[in-house]
Formats: C-alpha cells, structure tokens, sequence
C-alpha cells in the first residue's frame, strides 16, 4: 500500500519552501518550519520520513540541529539533507568525515531535477539500513566488527565491553516477545546515554542481537561505565514487570527442562577487556575474551561486571 | 451536547506545544547550559514544573522509545531519554505570552501538591514517593491544557466562578460538561502516562472509582486538600473540596499523623513558594 511519507522543511527562506513544495507535493506531506527550535519537538515526537534542514536556519546552530537528531539511536535512521548557500563553509570541511552526519546535501541555486533525484536517492538509502538491528536502530555485527578491527589495527587502546541478561529467557516465556522488545529498547537507552555520558564521541554502543549489546570506551572510563549501567538498569528494570511480580521480586516460569520454577529479576551482566599497546590482534580474539568474562560476571545471580585482569598500573 | 464534548476533547488532544512560566523556563535553560549541572539537579528542577514532568513523560512514554506506560519518574526518563533530548524537549519548550496571576497560582498550588503527595506517601510508609509526587505535580494539568486550548470557555469559567461563588470543578463541568479529571484521564491515555499515575490524576477528585492503584487516588485527594486548606497556591477558586472519609482510612491516616503531615507540608514550603518567582 502506498502511503503518503511526512517530510519535514526546516528554512527561513520562502522561495526554498515554495520550491521543494512544488517538487515534493505529490510524493508526500510538507511540513515547514521556520525555526530550527519548533522543528525539534515535532522531530522528537513524530519524526518524520526525511528532513531537509536549511543551513540558513538562524534561531539554533544548524551543525547542533544535525548532533541532536543523528546522535540518538531512535532518530538516527532519519535521512536529513543539508540545503547549504552557493558555497560550502570551511566548518563544514572542517568536520573529520566520520562526523559529518548528513545524508546528502544541495547547494543554491537549486536545480530542480537534481533535487528531486537527490531526495528519492536519499530516502531509498535510508531504508536499506540494513546492518542496524531492526528493533533497537543501533548498528549491528558487520559495523561492530569493523568498529573493533579498526581500532584493533590501529593499535588504539580500549577498552569493549560485552554486556547481556541474565534470566532474559524466562521473563520472555511468561511474558512474550513484544513485552521482551520492551526491556531491549530499555536497555539499549540505558546503555547508549551512559556511554555517550561518560566518553562522549569517543564511545561506541552496538547491538548484536537478542540481548547481547556490546561498547567500546577508553580504557580508564570503562569501569564507571559499567557500573552506572548497572545501577540504572537494576533501579528500572522492577518497572517492566507486573505490579504483583515487581513486588516479590520474582517471577514463576518454566526452565529449560519445561519444569516450573522460580526466577529471580532480570539483571545484567558485562565483561571488559582491555586492547593495551596492541595485545590484541584481532576481533575473534577480543570478543572470545569479552564473552568469558561476562560467562564469569553471570555467575552471580545479581547484577555484576568483570574487567581484564591484565590493565596496567599506569591506568589505575 | 455529546458532539460538542467529542469536538472539545479533539481539540484539547490536538495540544502541540505546552508553554510553562517564563522564570521557570529561564532558570532551566540557565541550568542545561551550564556544564557542571548533573543529571540530578536537572531531575530535580524539572520535578518541580508540571509542564516539563508532563512533556519529559510523555516523550519517555512515546511508543518511538518502545516501551509505553512504563516510566513514571523524571529521574528514570533522564536516564533513558539522555541529555540531548531532555535538552531538546527544553529548548523548543515556549513561555505563555503573558503570565497571569492565576496561571502562577495553579503553578504553585501543582508544586505544593507534589510535596504533600511525597510527604503523605512517606508518612504512610508507601513505596516510591517519588511516583506519588509526579502525580500530585500533574493533578491539575488538565486545567492547564484546556485553558489553553479551549481560552474562550476558560474565561466563562472564571467567570462563573467569581460570580457565583462555586467550585471551579463544578463551573468547568457547567461549560465544558466535563471537568478536569475527565481532561486528565484523556490525556494520560493519549500520552501513554503508566496507569498509576493515569488513576492518580483521573480519580484525584473520586479516588473510591480508582480500581488498580487507589492509593495513588487518595493520596493526591488528601495532597490537594490540603494545600487548599493552607492556601498554598490556587486552584482557580476559594472553596474547600470535599474530603473523601474513605481516603483518609485507607491510607490509616489518623490525628497524629495528619498532624505529622502538615507540619512537614508547613516545614518545607518555604521551599515551594520561592521556587516560582513573581
């Protein structure tokens, strides 16, 4: 079925509003805004198909528009085209390539039938976001290996950090799949605010599938990022339940073996590993490391992390 | 009249942007800018503008985030909504154009409410005051959301309430043919608020309809009452709601710790009263 997409025009400038309405009328809805500030409530509660954002945008630094809606994981998937003047401003070039999250961009003077492509290319490409898992937004395996090979190769230290649930399986039995989804996207938010908090650009959060989430950091923020994921997580997680489990603290479910049994809350587990003056060589490597430290940390039946014993005095 | 009520209650659902008062705003907009704010102080001061609690809420409750109904703290949905939005839900926030005194009154009288809520839940040794404190902010949003939407009818209200002395509940229900509460209950549902605080803010007036939480009814029902009798703030008029027996024995609530109750109230609204300057 087709539907009509909402694209949202964020410019000052009304020849800019009254052409993209003529090129995009028949595709979709046009909402403009005048102000970057009203365009960002309506972003945040109904984002919409595309944005295209006018760098004449003057109530709000355009270059912050683009950090608050691409620095989300629930927004990120949203294409935005940048409209710029005749020029591209240095600050623009200045930008490392890997931080400029645009999708395209169109200069002035506008040519139409460039316009019109560039758009539909850019719409096309966003729906083929096809390594991001598709519940959480957040970048899947072929992306997390790539993260970590880089920095592997590039003998940076870090730290990553694998994190997962503990007795996930038996709240998703009693509770089904879509309750499930719920906890994910919980933990998901919990984990991207905490690292982004903490190590701001120099983080990184991905999504392996099902309850499995890992992150890189540097190395001496790790462990705060552990434990601030772990205190949030276990203030939350009582909330995801139904008022009568929450309240005593355990749920009624089968095990593996189909027999009945008690199941404490859920809680959350993660192991660190450190890539110190390159020890590590490649990803296998590291995440086989990760995953037996967070197989340890799951061992208590609360909350917990492990970190690489092997960290160095010069980071204590 | 039941066409005019489906027509009012589109229009108070179609509410896009919620103004709060512009020292309020100004002093949060002072505090996200400036790096060394935690998230704590920033929960705390959002906690006390029912505006922002209601817009943080329902942002953190939206289906977009993937798990509606299930956040009922400011402190909860800064973690999971994180700086940057709470930061956007900030910055594209407007002020009322003029700020009346009877805006300032709700304001105040909503703080005080919160407070009482939180004292009341302690003093009765219920779990997580914090959620009652949320319920007892937003008790009145409903009066803020129509005298927005609906400014015509409000100023009848008023009108009705000045001129004959009357509840300001009874007078919205003689215009509008609905009150508050029945605002209230629509926009919990429509904003996806978890049902506790959903009841708290439906039932506030008639906590014994509340059928899943009623001490989150009651609790706001003695919090308003209170306030009303110590005058903190305004509920748009200068009557005394009926106090509901069954609430107070609910709650085990007997003179002694009615009497713990509002000495505390009295004890921390210094706190209250200055937060909202003039």
């Amino acid at each position: 079925m087709y539907t009509k997409q909402d694209f949202f025009l964020i410019t000052p400038d009304q020849s800019l509003e009254s052409l993209f309405k003529e090129l995009l009328e028949e595709r979709g809805n046009i909402h403009t805004f005048n102000r970057g500030r009203s365009a960002i409530d309506r972003i945040l509660q109904t984002p919409p198909s595309l944005i295209i954002l006018d760098i004449l945008v003057s109530d709000i630094s355009y270059l912050e528009m683009i950090k608050l809606i691409k620095g989300e994981n629930v927004y990120l998937q949203i294409p935005l085209i940048l409209c710029l003047e005749k020029d591209i401003p240095q600050e623009l070039m200045d930008i490392p390539a890997m931080d400029l999250d645009i999708d395209d961009l169109i200069l002035r003077p506008i040519n139409k039938k460039e316009a019109i492509i560039r758009t539909q290319i850019t719409i096309l490409k966003a729906s083929k976001f096809l390594d991001a898992n598709p519940l959480t937004k957040l970048p899947g395996n072929t992306t997390i290996i790539q993260k970590i090979q880089t920095l592997i190769d590039a003998k940076r230290d870090f730290a990553l950090g694998y994190v997962d649930l503990d007795f996930f399986k038996s709240f998703n039995d009693k509770y089904g799949f879509s309750r499930g989804d719920e906890v994910l996207m919980m933990t998901a938010r919990i984990i991207v605010n905490t690292v982004k908090d903490i190590c701001g650009t120099q983080g990184f959060v991905g999504h392996i599938g099902g309850d499995d989430f890992v992150f890189t950091s540097p190395i001496e923020k790790a462990e705060r990022i552990c434990k601030e994921i772990i205190k949030s997580f276990d203030e939350i997680i009582p909330y995801f339940y139904d008022p009568q489990d929450k309240k005593q603290g355990f749920i009624i479910s089968k095990n593996r073996q189909g027999k009945t049994e008690r199941f404490p809350l859920m809680a959350i587990s993660i192991g660190v590993v450190f890539n110190i003056e390159g020890n590590l060589k490649h990803y296998g490597e590291a995440s086989q490391l990760a995953v037996n430290l967070k197989r340890l940390a799951k061992s208590s039946p609360k909350s917990s992390y492990i970190l690489d014993r092997r960290i160095p005095k010069n980071y204590e | 009249m039941k066409d005019l009520i489906d027509e009012r209650r589109g229009k108070i659902l179609s509410v896009k942007d919620l103004p709060t008062l512009p020292p309020v705003l100004e002093e949060i907009t002072k505090m996200i800018e400036d790096e060394h704010s935690t998230p704590k102080q920033i929960a705390e001061i959002i906690s006390k503008d029912q505006v922002l609690s209601a817009k943080v809420l329902k942002m953190v409750n939206s289906p977009i985030y993937g798990f509606p109904r299930r956040i009922n703290t400011i402190q909860h949905a800064l973690v999971l909504l994180g700086f940057n939005v709470i930061r956007g839900i900030i910055i594209s926030t407007s002020v009322f154009d003029v700020m009346t005194q009877s805006m300032v009154g709700l304001w105040e009288h909503s703080l005080a409410c919160a407070t009482t809520s939180k004292i009341i839940a302690e003093q009765t040794g219920l779990k997580d005051p914090e959620e009652f404190a949320v319920t007892g902010l937003l008790h009145d949003i409903g009066k803020v959301v129509v005298a927005l939407q609906l400014p015509e009818e409000k100023q009848e209200i008023d009108k009705l309430v000045k001129n004959e002395d009357i509840l300001y509940f009874n007078a919205e229900k003689k215009v509008l043919g609905f009150s508050h509460d029945r605002v209230n209950a629509w926009l919990a549902e429509h904003w996806n608020l978890p049902l506790n605080i959903k009841e708290g803010l439906t039932y506030h007036h008639n906590p014994r309809f509340a059928e899943f939480h009623p001490e989150f009814a009651n609790v706001v029902h003695i919090a308003d009452f209170i306030c009303r009798v110590l005058e903190l703030g305004s509920g748009g008029d200068s009557q005394l709601p009926l106090l509901q027996k069954k609430a107070i024995l609910a709650l085990g609530i007997n003179f002694k710790k009615l009497a713990n109750i509002m000495d505390k109230v009295l004890e921390d609204i210094i706190e209250i009263i200055t937060f909202i300057p003039k």
